[in-house]
């Protein structure tokens, strides 16, 4: 952990809290993963790696679907339904039971994204600020 | 005599209730499964599942309920 950025410590400790967040405001959630700009995983209900490799799957066969790269995806199967979301350079994924409603569903996946880049933006600011130090001798 | 104008109120919203009740089991009755997929100008677009895109996608949701599993009971 010595070599981790302490701005991605930070995003993933705020990742974990958001996940727990959408998990409490959703009855139908069966779980969920929010990934980075990158396509790495921020914080998942289990099996980190596993929830990367079938996210991507997904987004790459959206995008490739269409001639520009999808916003939003909402798959209702018969076993269940899979709501994927881009915003703010994040995403998050989410699997709920059969006929959730997938309004409600994206509205709260999109503002834990949008509290979560906040938070992100918050945290990068508070680093660099550390480590460029106050503008003139005397202040902070 | 006139109802009195609680039982009119009740019975109106027991009457939405029953609407609202009927609605979602046409809903669960008749939903087929659908992958959607929505662009940043609004635009959106259905993928049938015998297109190669739909199933794909279908595939790829299956795998990801597959990973998320059966919610646990409360």
């Amino acid at each position: 952990m010595a070599d981790v950025p302490a701005t991605e410590v930070a995003l993933g400790d705020a990742a974990e809290a958001a996940l727990g967040f959408l998990t409490e405001m959703s009855p139908d959630l069966r779980g969920a993963a929010i990934l980075d700009s990158t396509g790495a995983v921020l914080a998942a209900a289990e099996d980190p790696e596993r929830w990367r490799e079938d996210a991507a799957a997904l987004f790459e066969i959206a995008d490739r679907a269409g001639a520009e790269p999808v916003e939003q995806v909402h798959v209702a199967t018969e076993q269940g339904e899979v709501f994927a979301l881009r915003h703010a350079g994040l995403a998050a994924i989410a699997v709920t039971e059969r006929f959730a409603l997938a309004s409600l569903m994206f509205f709260d996946m999109r503002s834990t994204l949008r509290d979560l880049a906040t938070a992100g933006r918050r945290a990068d600011k508070s680093t660099v600020t550390r480590q460029i130090g106050p503008s003139t001798p005397g202040e902070g | 005599m006139a109802p009195k104008p609680h039982r009119v109120l009740l019975d109106r919203v027991s009457g939405y209730a029953d609407e609202a009740a009927a609605y979602m089991r046409r809903r669960r009755v008749s939903r087929r499964p659908f992958a959607r997929l929505y662009y940043p100008n609004g635009r959106s677009a259905d993928h049938a599942d015998d297109s190669s895109a739909g199933a794909e996608l279908f595939v790829a949701a299956g795998r990801l309920i597959e990973v998320a599993g059966k919610r646990p009971k409360a």
